[in-house]
This record gives structure tokens, C-alpha cells and sequence, in this order.
């Protein structure tokens, strides 16, 4: 019993992993659109138990709060409202097949790569555990310490860089409204 | 007694042990509210509410109540028999949830024809366990609740907590887990196929993610001021903090008194309470969401719906009431530096937590939901959005740089 608790403990990663990739699955190759966002809410809730796994709480529940809390809900709300039946008959979505599938390829090695690298490389019982020395932390701090030390300190420049990645994001999405009105 | 560490084993099954008494504690509590509602609101209406069936200690009773020969009943009809309005009449009615919980059991499980079948099944159960799972980081009582006693199978000399987790972003879990309920409603509300539940459910949902966010920025108030995210670390500071000088703890207090006032107001609209009930406004929505379901599926809205009033109840009672402690707003301090040393055993254990004043606080939040759904009628939608974002999000934000500078200057 001990050991079969123990050995789910330790698997509980691969276990909440493959559900994520279910999901994910679900999300892709559902027909109704709102079944596909359910299996985003629900890859979304798996990758933060992955997180909760490896001992991130801070992290996981972050992730559980900002996307299955806010981005899923608004991903919902545009699906529930916008009949999406008649844009299929138009046939404007998935008109990129060919480029995609040799991109997809190419992204596939890559992260096989990377996985095999994280996994079976020589820092692989590294990769998956958290590292105080990272954040340069010498004292045991809390995983929201240790998190936020990391962004506003050590990555304060990249992480201000992501934010203006985002905002142009925001300005190019008002942009695109804008064409379409006029 | 030396803390012993569980084996993973033993630590599985006292954890089963206490989601049982929570699960128990919760789904007693939901039918019990059910039928204090009636009688709350019938009283502050001047009616008598339920009182057909009649309870006594030897069980349920139909019929005359004032002739029945039931422990109640007998008392009551000693009192028609004096001429006065019996006082147990409070109990008159009291075995109404039995038979309320029944109905709901045994009705008719209607699924619409046209509704989508997997997602009109899931989303009452998503609702459910979204608003039951938020009580695995709810300190009921900090530390053991009592220790297993030594001769005691298996989990001999083991403490039983009074909380079922003790994570260190507590608060964040609870806002997280709870923040997947909203799914119930839209998800529910989209899979009835079905003109009323879909606009309840847009407006329930729209007014959910709205005041999430006031909500969530008054909570920042005692995390900024605790400096912390653990759930028992906080409610044990809050309410005993001991401040450096007597204005930033008469500060503090005022704060911690206008924030109570600002999160249960948030808390209200987050459990689609009234004021706030918009989602089944019954003169234009029918029943909002739930329109379509029927019998234990709906029941499960009605339970999780029930079960986040216990939770606001709860947080709020942690972070703005004082927890654990006797005095609410920080005053705790006070009380104990003159009784804490006190000859008298009584006033002593005043100064010390219990569970029973964490209980205490939230069956009198409970009751000022009650209180407040007899009261104030329902707001206008547009009154509801501006509330939210023109008022309450301002007001947290103030709060929440005062309470910046509170803790700069402590």
C-alpha cells in the first residue's frame, strides 16, 4: 500500500500530462466548437496539477486562477455567442493545411529534442524539481517569494519586455477590429 | 504529546476521515439553510413559513400540529391551550428539509431533447464539485481538532485537524477552484439550448467575472497587511496582530471594517445572492440558467449555489471577523492584553482560538444573507455593472493602497 501510494506520488506528473494532452486532443478534434473549449478548460486544469506535482503551488494555482478562471471563461463566451456553422460552409478555416503539416513536423523534433534532453539528459533529475539557487534565493523562501524575486529582480528586463510583447498584441487585435468595421 | 509524521498511508485515511466530517458538516448545513430561509424570511415578513409538518423528538408529524402529541407538539399545545402563540413554533416545519431534500431526489430527471447531453450532465456536476472542492483550504479550527488516542487502530496518537489542507497559497486556491464554477452556469446555461437559461446564464456569467475582480482586490487587503497567502496564517494575523502604535491599529481596524463591508458585498454578487440575484430574476428570466433542469441535476446548482454562500461566509469570517478568535476587526489584541492573564478560566479561554467562534461567525453571515434576501430588492443590470466597476473597484483600490501604506508604516 505504502509503496503503491509512493509510486503514484511520484507519477502523478506523467499522469496529469497525458490528461493535458487528452485534452488537448479533445480540443483539436471535436466538431462542436464549445466541446473544443471544454478540453482546453480541461488540458488547462491538468497542466496545473502538473505544476501542483512538481511542487510549484504558486504556479499551479496561478494557472488554474488566470486561465481556467479568466482567458477560458472569454474563450467561451465568443465561441457560445458566434454561430460558427456557417463560417464552415465558407470554408474559410483550415485553408492553410499544407504549410501547416511540414511546420508541425519541424516543431515535433524540436520538442522531441527538448524533451529528450529534460528527460533522459544528463541534468534530467534537475530539470523537473525546483531550484531555490535559480532565482538566487540562499534562504528557503515560499514559492510566491520565490516567484515573485524572479520577475521583479533577477528577469525584471525580460519580463518587462513580455509585457510590451503583449501589448502589441492588444494594439494589433484593435487593429484588425478596426479594418473589419470600416 | 510528540507530533508524530504519519506514513503516507495513515495520512490518506485521516484525510478521508476529515473530508467525510466537512462533506457531512456542508451537506447537513445546505438543507438546514434551506429551511432556515423560509422561516427567516417569513418572520421578518410577519408570516409563520412552513409549519404543516411537525417535528418533535419522536419524529415527523402531519396534521393539526397544535393536537399532536409529539415533545414539541405537546408544549405548543399547552401553550394554545394558555391562549399564547406557541415558541416552539420555530421547530413547527423544522422536519420540511427531509422531505424538501426527498422532492428533489425523487422528481423527474427531464433532459430537453435538443440539449446537448454530455455538456448539459457535466455542468451541474462541475458547478458542484467546484464549490465543495474550495473546503479543502478552509480552516475550520487552526491546529489539531483532537488526537487520535493511543490504544485508537492504525492512526493511534495522530492529530485530527481542524483543516484538510495547510497550503501556502490557501488563498489563491480558493479563489482559483472556485473561479472553475462559473463554468457550471455558462456551460449549463448554453447546453439547455434553450432561450432563458442562455441570457440568464450571459448575465450570471458577465456579472461573476466582473465582480471577481473586486472581490479578489479586497482580499489583497489582508494579504497585503499579513504579508502572506497561507490561510491559517492569515486569519491568525489578522486577527491578532499586535500594531506598533495606536493609529495605524486604529488604521487597520477601520480598514479591516470597510473591507468586510466591500468583500460581502462582492460575496453576494459572486453567489448570485439578492441583492444581486439577476440570473433568476423570475419576472424576466423565468429561473435564469437553470430553466431546464429538473430533479438531482438541479439540485446540484442549488447545493453548490448554497455551499459558496458557506464559503464567503467563511472567508469572510478568516480575514475580516477575526477567524478563529472572539473579536472581529482586529480587536482581539485589546481583549487579550487584559484578559489573557486573567484569574478567570472562562475569560482566559476567550483569548485563545476555537472553533466555535469561526462556526459562530458563519452561521450569523449566513443569517445576514437571509436577512438581506428579505429586505432589499433587486438591482436594476445596469445598476448591478455599475456598481461593480464605477464604485467597488475604486473603493478596493483605495483600500488596497491604504493598506500599502499600513504596512509601510508597521
Amino acid at each position: 500500500m505504502e509503496k503503491l501510494l509512493a509510486t503514484i506520488g511520484q507519477n502523478l506528473f506523467v499522469l496529469f500530462g497525458l490528461l493535458a494532452v487528452g485534452g488537448a486532443g479533445v480540443l483539436i478534434f471535436s466538431k462542436s466548437a464549445v466541446h473544443s473549449v471544454i478540453g482546453f478548460l480541461f488540458s488547462m486544469i491538468c497542466v496545473a496539477g502538473c505544476f501542483l506535482s512538481l511542487q510549484a503551488e504558486f504556479l499551479g494555482v496561478a494557472q488554474l486562477l488566470v486561465y481556467a478562471g479568466g482567458i477560458v471563461v472569454l474563450f467561451l463566451f465568443v465561441v457560445m455567442l458566434v454561430e460558427l456553422t456557417k463560417y464552415q460552409e465558407q470554408g474559410i478555416f483550415q485553408t492553410q493545411t499544407k504549410f501547416a503539416i511540414p511546420l508541425v513536423g519541424i516543431g515535433l523534433l524540436i520538442f522531441a529534442g527538448v524533451f529528450r534532453a529534460a528527460l533522459f539528459g544528463p541534468s534530467a533529475p534537475e530539470a523537473l524539481t525546483l531550484q531555490q539557487g535559480l532565482v538566487g534565493a540562499t534562504e528557503n523562501l515560499g514559492n510566491a517569494q520565490a516567484v515573485s524575486r524572479g520577475l521583479f529582480a533577477n528577469f525584471i528586463l525580460p519580463f518587462e519586455i513580455l509585457s510590451v510583447i503583449l501589448l502589441v498584441a492588444l494594439i494589433g487585435a484593435i487593429v484588425l477590429a478596426k479594418t473589419e468595421r470600416v | 504529546m510528540i507530533p508524530m509524521t504519519p506514513t503516507l498511508t495513515q495520512y490518506l485515511v485521516i484525510s478521508l476521515l476529515q473530508i467525510v466530517v466537512v462533506l457531512g458538516f456542508v451537506m447537513t448545513l445546505v438543507p438546514l439553510l434551506t429551511f432556515a430561509e423560509r422561516k427567516v424570511i417569513a418572520y421578518v415578513q410577519v408570516r409563520l413559513g412552513a409549519t404543516r409538518v411537525a417535528g418533535g423528538l419522536w419524529g415527523a408529524q402531519q396534521g393539526r400540529t397544535h393536537q399532536s402529541r409529539t415533545f414539541t407538539g405537546g408544549l405548543n399545545g399547552l401553550m394554545w391551550w394558555l391562549g399564547r402563540v406557541p415558541v416552539f413554533s420555530i421547530l413547527r416545519g423544522l422536519p420540511m428539509f427531509i422531505a424538501d431534500a426527498l422532492k428533489l431526489l425523487t422528481k423527474e430527471d427531464i433532459v430537453p431533447v435538443n440539449a446537448d447531453k454530455a455538456v448539459f450532465v457535466l455542468s451541474p456536476a462541475l458547478a458542484m464539485v467546484a464549490a465543495f472542492t474550495v473546503f479543502a483550504a478552509i480552516s475550520f479550527a487552526p491546529g489539531a481538532l483532537f488526537y487520535f488516542p493511543a490504544s485508537f487502530p492504525f492512526l493511534g496518537g495522530l492529530p485530527f485537524n481542524g483543516f484538510l489542507t495547510d497550503i501556502n497559497v490557501g488563498l489563491l486556491f480558493i479563489l482559483g477552484v472556485a473561479s472553475v464554477g462559473v463554468y457550471g452556469i455558462v456551460l449549463g446555461a448554453w447546453a439547455s439550448n434553450s432561450k432563458y437559461p442562455l441570457l440568464g446564464g450571459l448575465r450570471s456569467a458577465a456579472q461573476i467575472v466582473s465582480y471577481e475582480v473586486p472581490l479578489t482586490l479586497s482580499l489583497l487587503v489582508p494579504v497585503v497587511l499579513t504579508g502572506s497567502l497561507n490561510f491559517n496564517e492569515m486569519s491568525t494575523r489578522m486577527a491578532t496582530d499586535v500594531p506598533v502604535n495606536g493609529l495605524v491599529g486604529i488604521g487597520r481596524s477601520l480598514l479591516m471594517f470597510v473591507g468586510f463591508f466591500v468583500y460581502t458585498t462582492c460575496g453576494f454578487a459572486e453567489t448570485n445572492r439578492t441583492p444581486f440575484d439577476l440570473a433568476e430574476a423570475e419576472n424576466e428570466l423565468v429561473a435564469g440558467f437553470h430553466t431546464e433542469y429538473s430533479g438531482m441535476k438541479f439540485s446540484f446548482f442549488f447545493l453548490s449555489e448554497y455551499a459558496s454562500m458557506i464559503t464567503v461566509s467563511a472567508l469572510a469570517t478568516a480575514f475580516f471577523l477575526g477567524g478563529h478568535y472572539l473579536l472581529p476587526f482586529g480587536l482581539q489584541p485589546v481583549w487579550n492584553h487584559f484578559f489573557e492573564h486573567s484569574s478567570n478560566a472562562f475569560m482566559a479561554w476567550t483569548c485563545a482560538p476555537s472553533i466555535l467562534w469561526f462556526l459562530l461567525k458563519i452561521f450569523f453571515l449566513l443569517f445576514v444573507f437571509l436577512w438581506v434576501r428579505a429586505t432589499l430588492p433587486r438591482y436594476r443590470y445596469d445598476q448591478l455593472m455599475n456598481v461593480g466597476w464605477k464604485f467597488l473597484i475604486p473603493y478596493t483600490l483605495i483600500m488596497f493602497v491604504i493598506a500599502a501604506l499600513l504596512r509601510y508604516a508597521a
